[in-house]
């Protein structure tokens, strides 16, 4: 079929192939190699590298230019034909630079990060698979492909949490991850199979595309209707329902969310790459994908879900200690937005905001990484019995860590999406349509960017808070522990290269040449599906400037509260702060309503299975064994003897008539003579 | 007086001692001697059973042929014996065991 393509684009697709394929060499090779070889890293890191090139390359192609949807027949059943194949469009080719772009400072990264690890290249193989999981799934344009990467980017993002599985925490958290994810990958699945029974095809392109059996396929009367079959409409309402799962699942949205915090178990690079940049971005993916199956009313509650995920993670990012917790919720917080934007119809939005939080978020983290690994030494270095990734023992580490507090403070700044950074651009984007999505409806509408507009002062708060308490004031460590050795710097090249790599990609000019207006952004224009021209609405004037100044101020606010020394500030009993301390406490819930019912109903069956049906099959194996034994006794004693007894009878017998044959004359004169005076006595008797 | 029952006596004993001797002795001359004794108890019966014919006297002279018989019988049976004990230098009727079916 390749052939049938233009050279240009055969080229293309050939490019693609190898980005894909390239980490999963890296992986393999990698498996070979010894547990501690440290050619793993380089091994991984050039494979990512080669994938960056081919996927820019592809990229160049592709964007903003003309799709490409190659397939080939990959199994009949009956008269059934499976297609696999590549589907390189704008939101594709994006993800695919986006993840390998993002995949490589980490890589990078981890090549120093993990250098002291017993497991060494056991961590790029499991990074490689991972980079290869996710590349796969944005390119594949067969649901059941998507999903088989979907699960693939699950497990391996398990095998990472429990990377340290000698934890007990991290062991824990990767089951829960894992759980959770599998409950989401359920609705994926029933999703794909109740699209199957109504169009009867897996392609992506055939689904979902401009004028493909989706778009054709109307609701009317109680009844799905679509060119290809009718259903009820209950159906069309669990697909959606199913998808939603799968995206709450992996991109971390309430219900679901609660893995996400957990995952930060794992080394940080991977929190960085996995839990923050790429993976939780599938769920999102996911929505871009199937976008036009989502009628108004389910777009409404996606928008309301995401909204309440935003402002729920937000409230808990304020209190938390643990510095990735806080990037943790903070990640969620994000998400949610995406997905609000998602549902209030700013898809191109949205998948902008993608694009800017990966590298803010995980230029974040890995800055995080570097301080807890400072703080680590210092913990091993002085033998202490301290939590390296507590906030409240840091401070002061600006002038300890100058890079390193350059680089966080610009993604801190892209987070809170002030002016000149592209969390700016995407953020502004969004809440703009938000505000502009809920005119025209009812007032109740409005909550929602309204609420999304508190949860961005709200991330102003926890990101200055963040960022005072680790790197402003003085090492609070100092003042517990006073005697402590340290010489802490910001690291070899191999942190300082991605870290300003990050730094520089979070800047505006890289999204837009006009750094106050997201229209002007070329992702923002290139994903745009419905190409509307925005109507000039007072909002794109107001809500930059609300957001910026309150921000502003809600900054200077938390900068001067937090750099006192003293820092007890708030009242640490009241109800909302245990509330947020407690995240909600939705893993209490959780626990309470969920695992504990699960688990009595475990130890319920347990205890049936062991009692009733373990007792009944022992009674039988009693009951038959005694039966058993009576058959043996039977056996041996009856039956056995009677024949026994049989035996001996022929026996005297046959002894007895031998006694005449012995062969002597004498004898047989005498038995004839016994037997003739036998006969004479009888016959005197009788 | 001797009468026919005292014979009758006699002969009994004499064929009750030969047959045991047959039965019981381990020497095929002594079991020879006790079919002599046998033989001789029933011509002793016919001597005295003799006396109902007195005209013809067949009671002697079937006697006197059972003698000239027996004679003959035991020159044989000395031969035969005589044999047996060249081929297994024994005489005792319980190892001479080669006529017996395999």
């Amino acid at each position: 079929m390749n052939n049938l393509l233009p050279y240009q684009d055969s080229i293309l697709i050939t490019c693609t192939i190898a980005a894909v394929a390239l980490p999963l060499l890296a992986a393999l090779v990698n498996f070979c190699l010894p547990v501690k070889s440290k050619v793993a890293g380089w091994v991984s890191a050039l494979a990512i590298l080669g994938s960056c090139v081919l996927a820019a390359k592809v990229f160049a192609g592709i964007w903003n230019n003309h799709d490409i949807h190659t397939q080939q027949v990959w199994f009949t059943i009956g008269s059934t034909k499976v297609f696999a194949g590549i589907l390189l469009n704008n939101l594709s080719v994006l993800l695919l630079l986006l993840v390998s772009v993002i995949a490589l400072p980490v890589h990078i990264y981890s090549t120093a990060y993990m250098k002291h690890d017993d497991r060494y290249s056991r961590y790029f193989t499991y990074l490689s698979f991972f980079c290869f999981s996710m590349l796969a799934l944005v390119v594949v344009d067969s649901l059941v492909l998507f999903y088989a990467f979907w699960e693939l980017v699950g497990f391996s993002s398990y095998l990472l949490i429990g990377f340290w599985f000698t934890r007990d925490k991290a062991v824990q958290a990767n089951k829960k991850a894992f759980i959770i994810n599998r409950i989401g990958d359920i609705g994926l699945l029933s999703a794909i199979i109740i699209l199957f029974t109504q169009y009867h095809t897996f392609d992506i392109v055939t689904l979902f595309a401009e004028k493909g059996l989706i778009s054709q396929s109307v609701v009317n009367n109680d009844l799905w209707i679509a060119p290809t079959g009718t259903l009820p409409v209950i159906w069309q309402y669990i697909a959606c329902a199913g998808i939603f799962m799968a995206v709450a699942a992996k991109s971390a949205q309430f219900p679901l969310h609660t893995w996400l915090p957990d995952a930060m178990e794992g080394p940080t690079s991977v929190s960085a790459l996995i839990h923050a940049a790429t993976m939780v971005a599938a769920g999102v993916f996911l929505l871009g994908r199937v976008y036009p199956m989502f009628t108004q009313t389910e777009l409404t509650a996606l928008a309301c879900i995401g909204c309440f995920t935003a402002f729920m993670a937000a409230t808990i990012a304020l209190t938390q200690n643990d510095l990735k917790r806080i990037l943790a919720y903070s990640t969620i917080s994000q998400l949610g937005f995406m997905i609000l934007a998602m549902g209030v119809g700013a898809y191109s939005s949205s998948l902008f905001h993608l694009a800017t939080h990966a590298f803010f978020k995980c230029l974040l983290f890995l800055v995080a990484g570097i301080v807890i690994h400072q703080m680590q030494h210092i913990k091993d270095d002085n033998n202490l019995d301290i939590d390296p990734q507590d906030i409240s023992l840091m401070g002061g580490l600006r002038k300890r860590l100058p890079l390193t507090f350059i680089t966080a403070v610009i993604a801190g700044l892209a987070l809170i999406g002030l002016p000149l950074t592209s969390g700016y651009l995407s953020k502004d984007g969004i809440l703009i349509q938000a505000f502009e999505w809920s005119d025209g409806k009812s007032i109740w509408f409005k909550i929602i960017p309204l609420t999304a507009l508190l949860t961005s002062w709200l991330t102003a708060f926890y990101v200055v808070r963040l960022i005072v308490k680790v790197f402003f004031g003085e090492f609070r460590l100092l003042n517990i522990v006073p005697n402590i050795k340290e010489h802490i710097t910001d690291g070899g090249w191999q942190y300082k290269l991605p870290l300003i790599l990050l730094a520089v990609c979070c800047l505006f000019p890289l999204f837009s040449i006009n750094p106050l207006s997201y229209e002007h952004a070329w992702l923002f224009n290139g994903l745009n599906i419905s190409r509307l021209t925005k109507f000039e609405s007072i909002y794109n004037l107001i809500i930059p400037v609300a957001v910026n100044v309150v921000s502003l101020g809600v900054m200077f606010f938390a900068f001067t509260i937090y750099s006192k020394p003293k820092t007890a500030l708030f009242p640490q009993t009241g109800l909302f702060y245990q509330l947020s301390y407690n995240q909600w406490y939705f893993d209490a819930i959780y626990n309470r309503i969920i695992i504990k019912p699960i688990l009595l109903l475990c130890r319920a069956c347990f205890r049936f299975d062991r009692r009733i049906i373990d007792g009944f099959i022992h009674l039988l194996a009693h009951t038959s064994g005694y039966i058993a034994k009576l058959a043996m006794w039977t056996d041996r004693n009856i039956v056995d003897g009677f024949l026994h007894l049989m035996a001996s009878i022929v026996q005297s017998i046959g002894n007895f008539a031998r006694k005449f044959q012995n062969g002597k004359v004498q004898y047989y004169l005498f038995s004839m003579l016994l037997i003739v005076l036998a006969l004479f006595i009888l016959k005197i008797l009788i | 007086m001797i009468t026919l029952t005292d014979f009758m006596i006699v002969s009994a004993v004499l064929f009750c001692t030969g047959l045991y001797m047959i039965v019981s002795k381990q020497n095929a001359i002594q079991i020879l001697i006790g079919i002599e004794l046998i033989l001789n108890a029933a011509i002793l019966n016919m001597v005295a059973f003799g006396k109902y014919d007195r005209v013809n006297n067949g009671g002697q002279i079937f006697a006197l042929f059972a003698i000239v018989l027996a004679a003959a019988t035991t020159a044989v049976a000395l031969a035969i014996i005589l044999n047996v004990y060249r081929k297994y230098k024994t005489i005792d009727p319980g190892r001479i065991d080669k006529l017996r079916d395999e």
